[in-house]
């Protein structure tokens, strides 16, 4: 390795978490659990058709029924003031001239119970011109298909179509020549994909309870992955200042990307305006199925071409993601990142950004990602088949490594994706015997990870304990890691620090906790503000010794004269510096503020078994392993969650979870009954591997962890139910009715 | 003088050129002097846009130096999840 | 919406009578509780009839066991007695829901929500269960398989109520299971649901069959021509191939979000067999 790798006490060791207790005993505050004096409940009329123009709305019944203190449409919003960033959110939020999709907000009450409200929302009258409507992919593409936005003109195509169409863009990744490169291959493998549109399915559907007051002053609790993003976009919606709304961060039951923008909160803010009193409005699971953000439904075409000793010679992929009713689809990430984990002279990836009559596409962990890879991993795998080829020995001669030029363009730093599939390789698990109707699949996946905009304080309390402040709603244990890496820094024990999640009127702004960036970037910032700290914990000892500050050090909790020459004193413990601060200055705190750069890409390789029912197409996950490079894992118990996490979810994309539309343009599935994300009983144990492969980029190594570990599964299990059936599966969800399918049109059968 | 590399979509706005050489010596100077060049790539570049420096990811980092012979790309804006 | 919890049949009984309007029965609620929370029903009384006291208690009767409406899945299970007679009937009520939804779901709550795909019914009339059925003119006991009429109706007159199911004595060398289709592991709705129970001779042939299906018509089937693929055979390998065709014959499902036709004729075919080797095994024991 050369470099020399920190050693640490507490980062790295598994305490409990500090919202621990409140979470397994049902006392933490979710986003539905806060109620207020006078409070009304909120509801939205969503349209039932799945493109339609609104006529008009009439709301004069509803706002004649007692009880009923607010109605709103559209026309409560001052599109004119919106800037255009935000008018498709405004168009989200609240239907405009038209309704775009099946559950699209079109009206909302606040009354004073819930049966009222639902009453209210009866009486209103929308007249609807019904329009014809498009839900899939490629319909969506063809030159017939109805349009969705009029203005919509295809971007990266020369010249721009003057005509509009529902293919907002077209993005081209890659470099060197992959017709070139196909002709040197010995080995040519082109296959077709489709995966299902899926939803986060967090537990935790939208709430949020609003007050704004008479003198304009508003008070937002809601989920939500970033209360700043929520307090911007907020108060642009509603025409407030930034400083007039305080938003503050319930606990949050997954989130998963689809918390990070707003369905509920503007709309609760308004009703509350307009009635005077403070609404609530808590999402039914149907309403969360219908409009909020799943990701997209794809159709993909993957070639590569290889030479007869495994090297590939040329990758190419076409990309078309359906994106929700206003093109949202994460298919440049996909684009970018579908050859990430290969070593390629020829690559060129190709994306198409879609439009459809379904929600607004919203971020699912690692946005784009797995899709892609599950295209291209299927097609390594069967290249690897073709050649006789080990899969992990295949990916391994391929791989990317550090000063590789990743297919999306820069040279990759320091990286983990070889030690991910060398840890996989020497598992027991790649080894473990199968028996009948059984297959083994392996898949490798990246990501990009995200630092962005943070702002935290750390506040010395007077007994030496420690009060720390950051900005970015914890989703997976990162309260404990930043109070481990806070305990790390001053050298004291974890238990002193506690960690909480500030309001936006306490800190300033902090990114939404996407991008895997938690972690990285607000324990960055929490590193540099225990510096800061530390620096005045000095100055104070310093001071009290009458020595210069420069000749202060400090050490394992404690401020001391840098050598013999800087005096002869008794170490200051950060207690009894922090107890006689009112006398040396007053209060210590460190503060830190940056825009982080410097995320460290991530890799990891997973392994799959699976076991096939014949008679009936039914796959059960045997089992299961992650390797996954986490730089340096600061709470290996959530590191491990993270993995585990990613894994499941993958699980269920790949084998249940689907957005079903009926001809109607209807979600037939809004519900976990029929929209089956895995159960405790249909998964293993999800065995883990952390990798540690430094980010250069981070005081401590720390990479992101939180989305990786959902790029291989879908492929990763694709290989594993392809080789049980001895059938290559290309269509996603493997439910059992598709893989009987595959099974009776199978040639050997 | 900076060589930045773009996507292949933007060679649409900068006569199929997918290298460009622009004279910056930060982030803002780049995005700056990309704009004033090729004015179509002002509606992508408004959206907002990652770059990435000698294989660092930034967002909207003015500031952030670039040496004559750094590896610079322009990217779409990356999020998450 | 008026609340009501009587302590006896007779007064539950008028005050079903007494109500014109739109009235719905709670034993667990696992049904009637949703529905309302979603706005599907606005009743104008509920009766609670968890407080009557015959409602809630597993009785033996003529070798065979009278189970209480208001008898939770729990409970069902935890019935050693049950679990030896009708061990299908008893594995399909533990398939309903979770622990939470064990704890308060009851047999006849699931009779009566009249779905063609609820789990314990193509059990119950495998076993040839029977319930009693009681109403202002005292009360009738009619096969369970007479009970749901389409899906989300019953028989069930005006101010009627089911009070219990009737599981009767088994005869010697018979065996019953329950099997069901689901794309998860738990926590789903039968795609298909096949009860079995069937009757060896001491040489053993099969004396007796019947061949309940679930999800695959309108209502529960009981199938002569799947059951008669059994009767005389040994339940070897010829007379299940039978019983499979008899059986997905007898399909006439409809397409949907679950499955379409061709899958539930299918797995019918597969799961019947299956559930049939259970029964025959447990013949044997």
């Amino acid at each position: 390795m050369g470099t020399h790798e920190p050693a640490f006490d507490v980062v790295g060791t598994r305490p409990l978490r500090p919202d621990g207790v409140e979470k397994v005993t049902g006392s933490a505050k979710f986003g539905a659990d806060l109620t207020a004096p006078g409070m009304l409940v909120g509801k939205i009329l969503r349209s039932s058709h799945a493109h339609a123009r609104i006529r008009s709305i009439d709301t004069s019944k509803a706002e004649a029924l007692p009880g009923v203190k607010a109605v709103i449409t559209c026309k409560n919003f001052d599109k004119a003031k919106i800037s255009p960033a935000k008018q498709n959110i405004l168009c989200n939020i609240m239907a405009q001239e038209k309704a775009l999709y099946d559950g699209h907000a079109v009206a909302a009450v606040a009354a004073i119970s819930n049966q009222i409200a639902r009453k209210a929302l009866r009486l209103i009258e929308v007249d609807y011109e019904v329009l014809a409507h498009v839900t899939d992919v490629e319909e969506a593409m063809r030159p017939s298909a109805p349009v969705i936005q009029d203005d919509m003109f295809t971007v990266g195509v020369t010249p721009q179509p003057t005509q509009a169409s529902n293919i907002a863009k077209r993005s081209e990744f890659g470099h060197g020549d992959v017709e070139k490169g196909f002709s040197q291959a010995d080995v040519i493998i082109e296959r077709q994909f489709k995966t299902a549109a899926t939803h986060q399915g967090y537990i935790e559907p939208h709430a949020c309870l609003a007050n704004v007051t008479q003198d304009g002053q508003g008070e937002l609790w809601c989920c939500t992955q970033g209360h700043f993003m929520v307090r911007e976009v907020c108060a642009e919606l509603i025409g407030m200042d930034i400083s007039k709304l305080r938003v503050t961060a319930s606990e949050i039951g997954g989130g998963f990307g689809g918390k990070t923008t707003v369905f509920i909160e503007p709309v609760a803010l308004v009703l509350s305006r307009e009635a005077g009193r403070p609404v609530k409005i808590v999402m039914s699971r149907d309403e969360v199925f219908r409009a909020s953000g799943p990701t997209s439904s794809t159709s993909m075409r993957v070639k590569i071409g290889a030479k007869n000793d495994g090297i590939f010679t040329a990758c190419e992929a076409e990309l078309k993601y359906q994106g929700g009713a206003f093109a949202d689809s994460p298919v440049q990430l996909g684009a970018m990142s579908a050859f990430a984990c290969y070593n390629l002279e020829n690559v060129k990836t190709v994306g198409y950004d879609v439009a459809t009559n379904r929600p607004k596409n919203v971020a699912y962990r690692a946005p784009g990602a797995p899709m892609a890879a599950y295209a291209v991993e299927s097609v390594v795998a069967e290249i690897a088949d073709r050649l006789g080829i080990d899969q992990l020995e295949l990916r391994l001669k391929n791989a990317a490594r550090e000063g590789t030029k990743s297919s999306y363009g820069p040279v990759f730093k320091r990286m983990g994706l070889v030690e991910t599939l060398q840890a996989a390789k020497v598992h027991d698990h790649y080894s473990a015997p199968l028996g009948p109707n059984q297959g083994r699949g392996v898949a490798s996946g990246f990501w990009f990870n995200f630092g962005g905009q943070t702002c935290v304080s750390l506040n010395i309390n007077v007994d030496g304990t420690i009060a720390i402040a950051v900005g970015t709603p914890d989703i997976g244990g990162s309260r404990a890691s930043m109070c481990l890496m806070a305990a790390e820094e001053l050298g004291i024990a974890y238990d002193n620090v506690r960690t909480i999640i500030a309001d936006t009127s306490s800190l300033g702004y902090n990114d939404v906790t996407d991008g895997s960036r938690a972690t990285f970037a607000s324990g960055l910032a929490i590193i540099n503000a225990a510096r800061d700290a530390k620096a005045k914990l000095c100055a104070r000892a310093a001071k009290t010794w009458d020595i210069p500050a420069e000749a202060v050090i400090w050490e394992n909790g404690c401020a001391k004269p840098a050598g013999a020459n800087a005096g002869n004193f008794a170490p200051l413990s950060l207690a009894e510096i922090a107890a006689n601060a009112e006398k040396t200055g007053g209060p210590i705190a460190g503060h830190f503020e940056v825009n982080a750069g410097g995320a460290g890409v991530s890799f990891a390789t997973h392994i799959v078994d699976a076991e096939v029912d014949r008679e009936t197409g039914f796959v059960k996950i045997l089992r299961y392993t992650v390797a996954q490079d986490a730089g340096k894992a600061v709470h290996p118990s959530y590191v491990e969650g993270q993995f585990q996490g990613g894994a499941v979810q993958g699980i269920g994309w790949a084998i249940n979870e689907e957005y079903i539309y009926g001809e109607d343009g209807k979600l037939q599935n809004p519900g976990f009954l029929d929209y089956r994300i895995p159960v405790a009983s249909d998964l293993p144990m999800i065995d883990t591997v952390i990798v540690e492969v430094p980010n250069p980029g981070h005081p401590y190594g720390v990479r992101g962890v939180g989305e990786t570990s959902i790029v291989p599964p879908l492929a990763a299990i694709s290989n594993a139910v392809s080789a049980a059936a001895g059938v290559r599966l290309t269509e996603l969800p493997m439910s059992p009715p598709r893989v009987l399918k595959a099974l009776e049109d199978s040639p050997d059968r | 003088m900076v060589q930045v590399m773009l996507w292949g979509s933007l060679t649409s706005f900068t006569e199929g050129r997918t290298a460009l050489e622009i004279e910056a010596a930060n982030i803002k100077e780049l995005l700056e002097r990309l704009e004033e060049h090729y004015p179509g790539l002002k509606p992508t570049l408004e959206k907002g846009v990652s770059v990435s420096i000698d294989g660092m990811i930034y967002n909207d980092a003015w500031f952030q130096p670039i040496n004559p012979d750094s590896e610079v790309y322009l990217l779409p804006r990356l999020e998450g999840g | 919406m008026r609340f009501e919890a009587p302590t006896s049949v007779d007064a539950a009984i008028k005050l079903l009578e007494g109500e014109p309007g739109v009235v719905r029965i709670l034993a667990g609620g696992t049904d009637v509780l949703v529905q309302l929370r979603y706005g599907q029903v606005e009743p104008d009384l509920m009766v609670d009839i968890k407080r009557i006291a015959a409602m809630r208690s597993i009785d033996e009767e003529d070798g065979g066991y009278r189970i209480g409406a208001a008898v939770s899945g729990i409970e069902i299970g935890a019935h050693a007695g049950l679990r030896k007679l009708w061990p299908g009937v008893v594995e399909a009520m533990e398939l309903i829901g979770s622990t939470q939804i064990q704890g308060r779901a009851t047999l006849v709550g699931n009779l009566c929500n009249a779905s063609p795909a609820a789990d314990s019914v193509p059990a119950m009339v495998a076993a040839e269960a029977t319930c009693r059925i009681f109403g202002p003119n005292g009360h009738r006991d009619i096969p369970v398989h007479n009970l749901a009429s389409a899906p989300g109706e019953t028989t069930l007159g005006r101010a009627e109520l089911v009070g219990s199911i009737y599981l009767p004595s088994r005869r010697p060398n018979s065996g019953d299971a329950y099997l069901r289709f689901i794309p998860r592991t738990e926590m789903d709705i039968a795609v298909v649901g096949t009860g079995v129970s069937l009757e060896m001779d001491l040489d053993g042939v099969c004396k007796n069959a019947r061949v309940a299906l679930g999800a695959v018509a309108a209502r529960v089937l009981l199938v002569d021509e799947a059951a008669s693929a059994l009767i005389g055979s040994r339940v070897d390998a010829a007379a299940l191939e039978n019983l499979s065709h008899a059986a997905a014959a007898a399909c006439s499902p409809i397409d949907d979000k679950r499955g379409t036709k061709e899958f539930r004729t299918k797995i019918t075919g597969v799961l019947v067999r299956r559930t049939a080797q259970i029964a025959l095994q447990r013949s044997q024991e």
